[in-house]
């Protein structure tokens, strides 16, 4: 059959004759950070999950900064109470301040973000001005307790985990702020993997020695804050419906599935099915992945489940899932069908192909060529270090997958990265704001790294910062289409990491765009004739 | 059974000797179970006369009744010196030379009553395989299921496939079935480079080979390089255009990489080949619901369903057809199907990758 020799398919074509990998792996300067996670021979199953990455603008200068969660210390001798010296600087989680050349300044302790408290081993990070006072502030999970970090809006932070009520407890990993009753605060969503400490340690594979399966552990409930709006978070997770069903929650991304205007919920769980709560717009949700076929694979097997992302990777503008998972599962795309039901789309999409043997950890859908359509990059390493011993077509490091979008179906593209990682988060943004999409990845034992888009040329972009008024300051929650793409404005999703919150729309050749966006209070805004290759503000109208 | 036919045969050889008083007070001690005073009894009548043959077949039976298969040779052997044809002495000293070890010396015994178990199992010893897996089979045959059975015909099939194989490599270490073979070991050691090098040898050496594009495939498949995986399983259906596993592998890699469309008349053909296998219905099924064949998604699984009951596969069809019947609006068979899904899930083991 002829295929039309699309412009798209012409740029593919010279890119690949040219050999032009999409990112150029740049050092980050000024970053000496190294992800602590102290792995030993006693297979501590917390060794293998941080940590987290946050791209976001703490100083409100146009930058994107850069928080990294580190994992803490951990000995062969561990026991409960466990000690992860994070009061030693080695182990801190790190705040780095972008400078106007790109470098970056880390500023960790005048920040007050140092030592992030000896009983917590360091998992991830989740970003959202939760008191709408225009400065973002952090919330960083830990096996441990979680802490929320107040930014005081002078380049400080405060903690203020006890008076605001959210340090969960357990083993927190990914988190996200939503605003699931629209009152205009943004809450606290924080998935747990499952009942675990040191003195219940357990080691499998026998002469292998390997990490466990989620399943010779206890599952375990994911936790849900109001936002009261007055500082202070109530947990409602029973209340909610969230602690209906035992979880192994890693991952978790938001996103108004079924055009209702309450942001649902999507939890990638290790092991077992995944969970779609869907919010019945009263205070409550009801999990219902199964029968939404957004729980299990097409074979009705369940998913070790990792990273997720929620957005609409095929622009008919329902948001989709996809989920990274371990090798022989293919990642995982619950493609949205409208009417609440999804279906399962990795072979369609050719992710059956492309990751039958991957093992992915953060995960994106990005516009990393501009051409109008989400590409996918995947974070990837497998969870056992030993795995190549145990299977020789399988390799515990690994290189990211990059796949370019063409037209909802997704082709292996050249990354640039050719030495493999122990990957685990990826944050998204813009990181020099030139329209672009970059990636800073996290590596276990390893600094992280920044894959700076290589820019292509003749494609135009649009970035968008919501300031939101009647809804929350951030506009979590809002659909925004430009011209034909959506995007569910969100900076959760990945894996552990708290993603760039500007909404970045590839334009292709249009110069032009037509902007329309549902706030979570319901108000809908037209911006018509926007011009490209701009960073825009769009302020919520006050009155409807 | 030994037991009985050695007092029926003994029972019509017994006399008024002191000689013959002496084994039948042998043989009212056996049946008390005491072996001690069975072998004193029995040995006495040996003593008293050397040459009767029954005392000294029953010192050995006693001996073999107390597992001392050691003691039990030299009477035996002396009965058979007295009695060449006593066949329940060839029998029992078969057991207890090959209980020794001396398999090789067994078996003329073991031949000569027909005691085929014995008689396999000796010759896995003494390296006739090919007769052992005969023996092992007729015996199996009649008792069908038997664990010791099956553990020593699977054990020197084995042996027999090893050794064939070995001779392969040593006499022909440069045709295409050695590479054949090499490349097999290969991957079931998942060592997949060192396999798809073998199996390009052996292909470039003998491109008709049947099976070889089948397996290279399996290679590509296992390693994730599902259009190479394509093509190998391609070649060996024009091949073999009669083969069923062909066309059903060259159908599971087409859906692997989402040619739903393709892979549905590859399953087909499969299916008609060689009809209701159900991995094959099962993936029918999911090619046909890829595609939108809803009609033929929906006979794949409910034929499979009625084949299969209890199984992971079952369990498949189900959520299949429940998902097919969701996206048709059909609610209440969509809940039916997954209460079913449900169902076989809590009885089955829950799939989970290890790796």
């Amino acid at each position: 059959m002829l295929r039309r020799l699309t412009r798209r398919n012409f740029l593919n074509l010279t890119a690949l004759a040219a050999g032009a990998p999409i990112f150029e792996l740049k050092p980050l300067r000024g970053i000496d950070f190294v992800l602590q996670n102290s792995p030993t021979p006693r297979k501590f199953l917390i060794e293998t999950m941080p940590g987290g990455v946050a791209l976001f603008d703490y100083n409100n200068d146009g930058l994107l900064d850069i928080f990294l969660v580190n994992g803490g210390r951990i000995t062969e001798a561990l026991r409960v109470p466990e000690n992860f010296a994070r009061s030693d600087p080695r182990y801190w989680n790190r705040l780095y301040r972008q400078n106007r050349d790109g470098s970056f300044t880390d500023v960790t302790q005048a920040a007050g973000l140092a030592n992030a408290g000896n009983g917590n081993y360091g998992m991830g990070v989740a970003v959202g001005d939760y008191d709408n006072d225009g400065y973002p502030d952090l919330y960083v999970t830990n096996y441990g307790r979680n802490i929320l970090y107040h930014n005081n809006g002078d380049g400080t932070f405060t903690d203020v985990t006890a008076k605001a009520g959210v340090a969960a407890g357990g083993w927190s990993v990914s988190a996200g702020f939503l605003d699931y009753d629209n009152d205009g605060h943004l809450d606290l969503f924080v998935t747990r993997y499952m009942d675990w400490d040191a003195d219940h340690n357990k080691i499998c594979g026998g002469d292998w020695r390997t990490y466990c399966p989620p399943g010779a552990f206890p599952a375990t409930t994911s936790v849900l804050y109001r936002n009261r709006g007055d500082g202070t978070f109530e947990d409602v997770s029973e209340r909610a419906g969230i602690t209906a069903k035992k979880q192994r929650a890693l991952g978790v991304a938001f996103a108004d599935y079924d055009g209702d205007g309450f942001t649902d919920i999507f939890v990638s769980n290790d092991g077992m099915q995944q969970f779609l709560f869907r919010n019945n717009g009263d205070g409550t949700f009801t999990e219902c992945a199964l029968e939404s076929g957004a729980g299990l694979t097409a074979d009705g097997k369940g998913l070790s489940g990792m990273g997720t992302v929620f957005q609409d990777y095929d622009n008919d503008g329902r948001p989709d899932v996809l989920v990274t998972v371990l090798p022989r599962e293919n990642y995982t795309l619950f493609h949205n069908d409208g009417g609440g039901l999804f279906s399962y789309q990795s072979l369609e999409s050719g992710l059956g192909a492309l990751t039958s043997l991957s093992s992915g950890w953060g995960v994106g859908l990005e516009d990393f060529d501009n051409d109008g359509w989400k590409d996918l990059f995947v974070a990837q390493s497998h969870v056992l270090d030993n795995v190549q011993q145990i299977d020789a077509s399988l390799r515990y490091k690994d290189v990211p997958l990059l796949a370019l979008n063409n037209h909802g179906r997704f082709e292996r593209a050249d990354s640039g990265v050719t030495t493999p990682w122990a990957a685990r988060g990826a944050a998204f943004g813009d990181i020099n704001n030139d329209g672009w999409m970059d990636v800073v990845v996290s590596t276990l034992g390893g600094p992280p790294a920044l894959l700076l888009n290589r820019r292509g040329s003749g494609s135009h972009w649009l970035s968008i910062t919501l300031r939101g008024t009647r809804s929350n300051r951030d506009g979590y929650g809002a659909r925004v289409s430009v011209n034909a793409q959506t995007r569910f404005a969100t900076s959760a999703g990945s894996y552990v990491c708290a993603n760039d919150r500007r909404l970045h729309f590839g334009l292709g050749t249009a110069d032009r765009a037509t902007v329309e966006i549902l706030w979570p209070s319901g108000a809908r805004q037209v911006l018509k004739d926007v011009r490209a290759d701009q960073f825009l503000e769009a302020r919520e109208p006050e009155r409807s | 059974m030994i037991r009985l036919f050695l007092l029926l045969w003994l029972a019509g050889q017994s006399g008024a000797s002191d000689a013959l008083q002496h084994v039948q007070a042998g043989l009212e001690a056996r049946k008390l179970h005491q072996v001690d005073m069975e072998i004193a009894e029995f040995r006495k009548a040996t003593e008293i006369d050397p040459n009767l043959a029954d005392a000294f077949a029953n010192l050995g039976a006693a001996y073999m009744e107390k597992h001392d298969y050691s003691s039990a040779i030299a009477p035996l052997r002396r009965a058979l010196e007295l009695s060449p044809d006593l066949p329940v002495a060839h029998q029992l000293i078969g057991y207890a030379l090959l209980a020794q070890g001396y398999a090789a010396e067994a078996i003329p015994h073991l031949h000569k009553v027909g005691a085929q178990e014995a008689l396999g199992i000796a010759q896995i010893e003494t390296g006739q395989l090919s007769e052992a897996v005969d023996n092992l089979s007729a015996v199996l045959a009649q008792r069908p299921g038997d664990p010791d059975l099956l553990y020593y015909l699977g054990h020197s099939s084995g042996l027999l496939s090893k050794n064939a194989i070995d001779t392969l490599l040593a006499t022909h270490p440069d045709s295409a079935r050695a590479h054949q073979a090499l490349a097999e070991n290969y991957l079931v050691l998942r060592q997949m480079p060192q396999a798809e090098k073998e199996y390009k040898e052996a292909l470039r050496l003998r491109p008709e080979l049947p099976g070889l594009h089948l397996e290279l495939g399996q290679v590509y498949a296992n390693a994730g390089q599902w259009p190479k995986a394509e093509e190998e399983f391609r070649a060996e259906a024009k091949l073999q255009p009669g083969s069923a596993e062909a066309a059903y592998r060259l159908g599971g890699a087409l859906l692997q990489e989402g040619k739903a469309h393709e892979a549905l008349p590859e399953l087909r053909r499969s299916n008609d080949l060689k009809p209701d296998m159900p991995e094959t219905l099962y993936s029918l099924g999911k090619a046909a619901s890829l595609d939108g064949d809803v009609a033929t998604a929906e006979k794949a699984w409910l034929r499979l369903t009625e084949l299969e009951k209890n199984t992971s596969l079952a369990a498949q069809a189900h959520f299949g057809l429940a998902a097919l019947y969701r996206k048709q609006g059909k609610t209440a068979q969509a809940q039916h199907e997954m209460q079913e899904f449900q169902k076989l899930q809590s009885t089955i083991a829950a799939p989970r990758s290890e790796q």
